[in-house]
C-alpha cells in the first residue's frame, strides 16, 4: 500500500483527468454534455473531493513528522544535460495543497447554484477543474521550472476563466490583459530562471540556493548580478500576486464569474506568488538587498490597495482591491525574513476572502433578480443597502470576513496580520507605519463596504439613479430601462444551500485558524519550521506582544468607528468633510492612481504604433526593394520570359506601384 | 516525360532492394506513381471520388515511412541508415542515394502526416480535382526526397521541382492576387536556388574526384574561405525558404492567396526545408564556416523574432498574421541553429517539428473560418464566438499551442533553444543575455498579437453585417479530426518530449561536437574573425 505521499502526483492529475474527458465531450457531442449538467458537475466535484481527501491524508502525514518525499524522472536530455521533473511533497506543499483543494471544492459547490441558469455551465466546471490541476501541480512542483510551467497553466486558466463571458467586450479585454501582463513577469521569471540555471547548474530551490553562496564566494558570479537574477525572479510573483506595479490586471478580472473570483483572484492564483517567493526562501535570505526590495514593493502595493478601495463603490473591485492589499502584507513578511508569517497571512486569507468573494457573488446574484443581468448594476453598491433583511446568512459571513479581515482578536485575521506587522516593526520600522496605517483603512473600508451593501434602506428599485449609472458607464440608459423594471423582484432573496452552505463552511476557519498560529505556541509554524517556532515561543512576552497587539486593534477600531459614523449612523458626511476639500486626492484614488491611464498611453499604444511602423518599413521599404529588383529583372531575359505569358504585366503593374511608393516614402523622408 | 523518369527510378530501385525492402524509395516514389495514375481514377469531375484515392494514397505514404522508421532506424545510430544507393547516370556522378539520419527522420514523418492531413483538408476542392489532388501527391513525394536523398545533385532537382507544384497551386487556386503571389514565390526561390547550384557545383568540383555525395563532400577538406563563399551563398538559398528577415516578403504573399491545404504544406513542410538544408550543408559539411558564421544566424535570429512579431501585431488580415507569426516562430530555429550546445541545436529541430505542426493547425483554421465569414479582415469579424463555439475552441488550443504554453511543444522546443543558448560556453556572457533577452521580449509580443487576434474574431458582440451575410456554421467533425490529429503530437512531444527529442538526438550531438571543434580551433592562437567572435568564456558553476 503506497503512502499518500507517494500518491500525491494523483491530486493534480485527477481534477485533470476529469477536465480533459469533459473537454473532450463537448468538442464531440457537445448537445449531449451541455444537457448532462448534474452529472458532469457530480464527477468533477467527486474529482476535486478526491484530490482534497488525499491532501488531507498528505497534510496529515506531514503534522505527524513525516520526511519531504521527491519523486524525479527524466523528462529531456540532450547532450549532457538532463530535465527533470516529478513531485515533491513537504510541509509547505501539503498546507497548499488542502487549502487550494478546501477552497476548490466549496467554490465547485458554490458554482452549482451561481451558475445555474448560465448557458457555459460544464464548461465552466471543465474550466474549474483544469484550474484546480494547474494550481495543485504549481503546489507540489520540485523546481523552478516545473513551477514555470504550471505557472503559465494557471495563467491560462485564468485567461480562459475571465473571458469566460466571452460575448461581453469588458471580459475580453481583462482576459487578454491578465494574461499579457503575467507573461511581462514570466518574462522576468523566465530569464532569472535561467540566469540561475547558468550560474549555479540547477532548478532546484535549495540547490540553487547553496550553490549560488559557493559560486558568489569563488568569485565565478558577482553579488551584483546574483542580486539582479533573484529581482528577476522575483518579476514572476509580482505579476501574479498583484504587486504594483504589475497589479493592474487583478481588479479588471473582476469581470469573470463571482466563484472565479473568489478562487483565482482571491484565494489560490495570487497566492501562486506568494508562494513561490517562500519556496525561494533558501535564495533570497542572503541577499538583504532582495528582501529590502521585496519588502518595499510589498508595502507600496499594501498601501496603494487600500488607498483606491477607499473610493470603490463596485462591490466587486472593492474586494479586489483589498486583495491586493493583503497581498502586499504577505510580500512585506516575505521581505521581513518571515515567510511562516507571509504563509500564514496567505491561509487565513484565503479562507476570509474566499468566504468575503462568494459572499459578494451571493449578493450581486441576489441583485440581479432586481436589476437584471448588467454588471454595471448589480454590483454598485450605490444601487444596495438593507440586504440584511432579505440576505440573514449572507450578510452574517460577510459581517465575520470583515471582522476578520480587519484584524479584530481572536478571528483569523488578527493573529496573522499581527505577526506580520511585529516582524516588520523589527526589521524595517518605517514599512511597519505604513502596514499600520493600512490596517486602519482596511476596517474602515471593509465595513463602508459591509454598511453600504447590507445596512440602511434599499436603494434597488431607484430607475433614475439605475440610468444615471448606465450612462456613466457609456451603455445607455434607454433600452436596458425598458427591459427591467416589470419582470424583476421587488427586493432580493436569500441565494439557495449550494452557495449558503460554503458560506456558513468557511465562517468557521475565518474565524477559529487564526488559533493554530498563536505567537506562544503556533502550530503552523511547527509545521513549517519546527526551529523558528520554538524560538519564537521562547522569546514571546506579553510585555511585547500587548503594545503592539493593542495598537493594532485600536487602528482598526478607528477604522470602523469612521465607517460606523460615516455609513450607519450617518453622522459625519465624508464626501463634504474630505472628497470636497481634497478634490486632487480624490479623483487620484478615483482614477486608482492614473496606473491604468499611463499603462494605456505608454506601453498598448506605444507598442501599437512601433508594431505598425515596422508594419510600414515592412510593406513599403523591404519589400519595395524587392519590387524594384522585380522591376529590374523584368529587363532582363527571364523578365521577357513573363511578359510572354502574359502574366507579368500585372506583376508589372505591383511592381510599378512598388516603386512609387518607395519613391513617395523617400520623398516623405527627405 | 515525368513517366520516364519515375520508371526509371523504379527500375533502379528494384535492383536494390534485393535484401531489405527499400522503404524511403518507395515513400518517394509511390506518391509520384500515384499521382501519375490520377487521370485514370474514375470521377465525375467533382473531386468525390478522386479524393478518396489521393487520401489513400497520402495515407500509404505516411504508413510507409512509419515503417521505415519502425524497421530500418534505430534513433541511438548517429549515422545513416536505410541507406539505398544506385548509381544512375556515372558519367554525371549522379546517383539515386537516399537515408535517413537524425537530421532527415523527424521531417519524413513530418512531411507525410502533415500531407496526409492535407489531403483530407482538401476535400472541398471541387475545382480541377484531379491538378489538385495531383499536385499534392507529387509534393509528398519531392518533399519526402528533399529530406531523403543523401546526393547534392538529387537534392537540387528535389529541391526545384518542389517548386512547380507550389507553383501551380497558388497560381490557379490562389486568392486575387494570385498571379503577383505565385510569380513572386517563383522568382525568388527560383533567384535563391542558383546560389545552391553554384555552391553544390563548386563543393562537388572541389578537389581530386567530382562527387556529390554528402558524406564525401563531408570528407573533403575545404579552405576557409571557399567554405564562406560557399556558406555565404548557401544561407541566402536557405534563408529564402525559412525565412529569414529581410528575405521573407514572398512568404506572406504566398500565404495571403494559399487555400487552406496549401497553407498547410507550405508552413508545416516548405518552411522547415530551409532549416534542414542549413544544418544538412551549412553546420555538417561547412563547420569552419559554421563557426564564423553562427553569430550572424543567432544576431538574425532575433531580428527575426521581434520584427516578424511587431508586423504580426499591426497586420490586419488572418493570414497575413499568421504568417508573420510562422516567421517569427522560425527565429527560435536559427537562434537554436546558431548555438554550439547540443540542447540549443535539439530545440531548433524540435522548434521545426512543432512549428510544423501547430503553423498547419493554425493555418487551417484559418482557411476553415474564412470558408464561413469570405473576410479575412479582423475588422469585419467579431463575436464570432457565439455560432462558432467548437471552432472558437480548437482556435483558442491553437494559439496557446503557438504561444508557447507548457504541455505543447513549442514550450518544450523555445524553453530548450533558450536554456540551450543561455548555458553556450561559445559566446561570450553580455552576448548571450542580450540574446536571451531580446528573444524573451517575443514571449511577450506573441501572446500580444494572438490573444488580441482571438479577442477580436470570437469575443464581444456579434457584428450584425456580417452574421447578416454569412453562414456561421459551427466545426464539422472532419475539422475537429484534422485538429486533433494535429494535436496529439503537440500534446504529446509537450508532456513527454523524448518522445522526439530521442529521434535525432544522437545525431545532433555528433553534429554539434564536431562544429564546437571547428569552433574552438576558429577561436585558436590566430584569429582573424576574433572580430566576429569572441574569445569562449566557460560559464562559472558548470563542471
Amino acid at each position: 500500500m503506497p503512502s499518500p505521499a507517494e500518491l500525491a502526483w494523483l491530486i493534480p492529475v485527477l481534477p485533470l483527468a476529469g477536465a480533459c474527458l469533459v473537454g473532450l465531450g463537448l468538442i464531440s457531442f457537445n448537445r449531449t454534455i451541455n444537457r448532462l449538467r448534474k452529472p458532469v458537475a457530480l464527477l468533477l466535484i467527486s474529482c476535486v473531493g478526491g484530490a482534497a481527501v488525499l491532501s488531507y491524508a498528505v497534510l496529515a502525514q506531514q503534522l505527524a513528522g513525516a520526511a519531504p518525499t521527491e519523486v524525479l524522472f527524466n523528462w529531456a536530455s540532450a547532450g549532457s544535460f538532463t530535465l527533470e521533473m516529478g513531485f515533491r511533497v513537504d510541509a509547505l506543499g501539503a498546507v497548499m495543497l488542502a487549502l487550494v483543494t478546501t477552497i476548490a471544492l466549496l467554490v465547485m459547490v458554490y458554482s452549482d447554484g451561481y451558475m445555474a441558469h448560465d448557458k457555459g455551465y460544464v464548461r465552466f466546471f471543465t474550466y474549474l477543474a483544469l484550474f484546480s490541476s494547474s494550481m495543485l501541480g504549481l503546489v507540489i512542483s520540485p523546481n523552478l521550472l516545473e513551477i514555470y510551467v504550471f505557472w503559465e497553466l494557471v495563467g491560462m486558466c485564468s485567461y480562459l476563466l475571465v473571458g469566460f463571458w466571452y460575448d461581453r467586450d469588458g471580459a475580453a479585454n481583462a482576459a487578454q490583459k491578465a494574461f499579457v501582463v503575467n507573461r511581462v513577469g514570466d518574462f522576468g521569471l523566465l530569464l532569472g530562471i535561467l540566469g540561475l540555471f547558468w550560474a549555479t547548474g540547477s532548478f532546484g530551490f535549495e540547490e540553487i540556493g547553496s550553490r549560488l553562496q559557493g559560486a558568489i564566494s569563488s568569485g565565478s558570479v558577482s553579488t551584483g548580478v546574483a542580486v539582479l537574477l533573484c529581482l528577476l525572479v522575483f518579476m514572476g510573483p509580482m505579476a501574479k500576486s498583484a504587486q504594483f506595479p504589475l497589479h493592474v490586471w487583478l481588479p479588471d478580472a473582476m469581470e469573470g464569474p463571482t466563484p472565479i473570483s473568489a478562487l483565482i483572484h482571491a484565494a489560490t492564483m495570487v497566492a501562486a506568488g506568494v508562494f513561490l517567493v517562500a519556496r525561494l526562501q533558501p535564495v533570497y535570505v542572503p541577499f538583504p538587498q532582495v528582501q529590502l526590495v521585496i519588502a518595499v514593493v510589498g508595502t507600496i502595493t499594501l498601501f496603494l490597495g487600500a488607498s483606491i478601495a477607499l473610493t470603490q463603490m463596485d462591490l466587486k473591485k472593492g474586494l479586489a482591491y483589498s486583495t491586493v492589499s493583503q497581498l502586499g502584507y504577505m510580500m512585506l513578511a516575505m521581505g521581513c525574513g518571515a515567510p511562516v508569517a507571509g504563509m500564514f497571512h496567505l491561509v487565513t486569507h484565503a479562507f476570509f476572502k474566499a468566504m468575503l468573494f462568494l459572499g459578494s457573488g451571493s449578493v450581486i446574484h441576489a441583485m440581479e433578480e432586481v436589476v437584471g443581468h448588467e454588471p454595471v448594476l448589480a454590483q454598485d453598491m450605490r444601487l444596495m443597502g438593507g440586504l440584511r433583511r432579505w440576505m440573514p446568512v449572507t450578510s452574517t459571513t460577510f459581517f465575520i470576513g470583515c471582522l476578520a479581515i480587519s484584524g479584530i482578536p481572536p478571528l483569523a485575521g488578527f493573529w496573522s496580520k499581527d505577526e506580520i506587522l511585529g516582524q516588520a516593526f523589527g526589521s524595517f520600522p518605517l514599512l511597519w507605519a505604513a502596514g499600520f496605517l493600512t490596517a486602519g483603512m482596511t476596517a474602515f473600508y471593509m465595513f463602508r463596504l459591509y454598511f453600504l451593501t447590507f445596512e440602511g434602506s434599499f436603494r434597488g428599485n431607484d430607475s433614475a439613479l439605475q440610468a444615471q449609472l448606465l450612462t456613466a458607464a457609456g451603455k445607455g440608459g434607454d433600452e436596458h430601462g425598458d427591459g427591467h423594471g416589470h419582470s424583476h423582484a421587488e427586493h432580493p432573496h436569500e441565494s439557495g444551500w449550494q452557495m449558503a452552505m460554503p458560506l456558513a463552511v468557511l465562517a468557521v476557519p475565518s474565524v477559529l485558524v487564526g488559533l493554530l498560529g498563536v505567537p506562544w505556541n503556533s502550530r503552523f509554524g511547527q509545521l513549517l519550521d519546527p526551529q523558528e517556532a520554538a524560538e519564537v515561543a521562547e522569546h514571546f512576552s506579553w510585555g511585547e506582544f500587548l503594545p503592539l497587539a493593542g495598537a493594532s486593534v485600536t487602528i482598526s477600531l478607528v477604522g470602523i468607528t469612521v465607517a460606523v459614523l460615516a455609513y450607519a449612523l450617518h453622522r459625519l458626511d465624508l464626501a463634504t468633510a474630505v472628497a470636497a476639500r481634497f478634490p486632487a486626492i480624490n479623483r487620484f484614488l478615483a482614477n486608482k492612481w492614473y496606473l491604468d491611464e499611463i499603462n494605456d498611453k505608454l506601453f498598448v499604444q506605444g507598442s501599437r504604433k512601433l508594431a505598425r511602423s515596422v508594419l510600414e518599413v515592412d510593406s513599403k521599404v523591404v519589400d519595395g526593394v524587392v519590387n524594384l529588383t522585380g522591376l529590374v529583372t523584368l529587363g532582363s531575359g527571364e523578365g521577357l520570359k513573363y511578359f510572354e505569358t502574359g502574366r507579368a504585366q500585372f506583376y508589372a503593374l505591383i511592381v510599378f506601384g512598388g516603386v512609387i511608393a518607395l519613391v513617395v516614402l523617400f520623398g516623405v523622408l527627405g | 516525360m515525368p513517366l520516364d523518369f519515375a520508371a526509371t527510378l523504379a527500375a533502379a530501385t528494384a535492383q536494390a532492394s534485393s535484401t531489405a525492402f527499400p522503404w524511403l524509395s518507395a515513400a518517394i516514389l509511390f506518391p509520384i506513381a500515384a499521382a501519375l495514375c490520377i487521370p485514370f481514377v474514375p470521377d465525375k469531375g467533382d473531386g468525390k471520388q478522386v479524393r478518396w484515392f489521393a487520401l489513400g494514397v497520402a495515407l500509404i505514404t505516411f504508413l510507409l515511412t512509419v515503417g521505415g522508421y519502425l524497421n530500418g532506424y534505430d534513433p541511438s545510430n548517429p549515422n545513416l541508415q536505410l541507406v539505398e544507393k544506385v548509381s544512375w547516370l556515372p558519367d554525371l556522378g549522379l546517383a539515386w542515394s537516399v537515408g535517413a539520419d537524425g537530421l532527415s527522420m523527424p521531417l519524413i514523418l513530418l512531411t507525410s502526416f502533415i500531407t496526409a492531413l492535407a489531403v483530407l483538408a482538401a476535400w472541398p476542392v471541387s475545382f480541377k480535382p484531379r491538378l489538385f489532388y495531383f499536385l499534392l501527391l507529387a509534393m509528398d513525394g519531392g518533399q519526402i526526397a528533399v529530406f531523403a536523398v543523401q546526393d547534392m545533385l538529387l537534392f537540387f532537382l528535389a529541391w526545384e521541382l518542389e517548386l512547380l507544384p507550389v507553383y501551380l497551386l497558388l497560381a490557379i487556386w490562389g486568392g486575387k492576387k494570385r498571379q503577383y503571389a505565385a510569380t513572386k514565390f517563383i522568382l525568388y526561390t527560383a533567384g535563391s536556388s542558383l546560389f545552391i547550384l553554384l555552391a553544390g557545383l563548386a563543393m562537388a568540383f572541389y578537389g581530386g574526384h567530382v562527387s556529390f555525395d554528402y558524406t564525401e563532400l563531408m570528407a573533403k577538406d575545404f579552405p576557409a574561405k571557399f567554405q564562406l563563399l560557399a556558406y555565404a551563398g548557401l544561407l541566402i538559398a536557405f534563408g529564402v525558404k525559412l525565412p529569414i528577415v529581410p528575405l521573407h516578403t514572398w512568404l506572406p504573399d504566398a500565404h495571403g492567396e494559399a487555400t487552406a491545404p496549401v497553407h498547410m504544406l507550405l508552413a508545416g513542410i516548405l518552411l522547415k526545408m530551409g532549416g534542414y538544408a542549413l544544418l544538412r550543408f551549412n553546420c555538417q559539411i561547412l563547420p569552419d564556416a559554421h563557426a564564423v558564421f553562427a553569430p550572424l544566424l543567432v544576431v538574425l535570429g532575433v531580428v527575426n523574432i521581434i520584427y516578424a512579431a511587431l508586423t504580426s501585431f499591426a497586420q490586419r488580415n488572418l493570414k497575413r498574421k499568421i504568417a508573420y507569426s510562422s516567421i517569427s516562430h522560425m527565429g527560435f530555429v536559427l537562434i537554436g541553429i546558431g548555438s554550439f550546445s547540443a540542447l540549443g541545436s535539439s530545440g531548433a529541430m524540435l522548434q521545426m517539428v512543432s512549428h510544423g505542426l501547430i503553423g498547419a493547425s493554425l493555418f487551417f483554421l484559418v482557411g476553415a473560418t474564412y470558408d464561413r465569414t469570405h473576410t479575412l479582415q479582423l475588422d469585419e469579424m467579431g463575436g464570432v464566438g457565439q455560432r462558432m463555439r467548437k471552432m472558437f475552441a480548437l482556435w483558442t488550443v491553437c494559439s496557446l499551442a503557438s504561444l508557447a504554453l507548457p504541455g505543447m511543444s513549442g514550450f518544450v522546443s523555445e524553453l530548450m533553444v533558450f536554456v540551450g543558448f543561455a548555458t553556450d560556453d561559445a559566446y561570450t556572457l553580455p552576448f548571450r543575455v542580450a540574446v536571451d533577452g531580446l528573444a524573451a521580449i517575443g514571449v511577450i509580443l506573441t501572446p500580444i498579437y494572438l490573444l488580441s487576434m482571438l479577442r477580436e474574431i470570437f469575443y464581444g458582440q456579434e457584428k450584425a453585417e456580417l452574421v447578416a451575410h454569412t453562414q456561421l456554421v459551427d466545426a464539422e467533425p472532419r475539422e475537429i479530426y484534422i485538429i486533433g490529429c494535429l494535436l496529439v503530437p503537440i500534446i504529446g512531444i509537450g508532456l513527454y518530449p523524448r518522445l522526439m527529442t530521442d529521434t535525432y538526438r544522437a545525431t545532433m550531438e555528433q553534429l554539434v561536437a564536431r562544429d564546437e571543434r571547428a569552433m574552438k580551433a576558429l577561436n585558436g592562437p590566430v584569429g582573424s574573425s576574433a572580430l566576429i567572435r569572441q574569445a569562449p568564456l566557460r560559464a562559472p558553476g558548470l563542471g
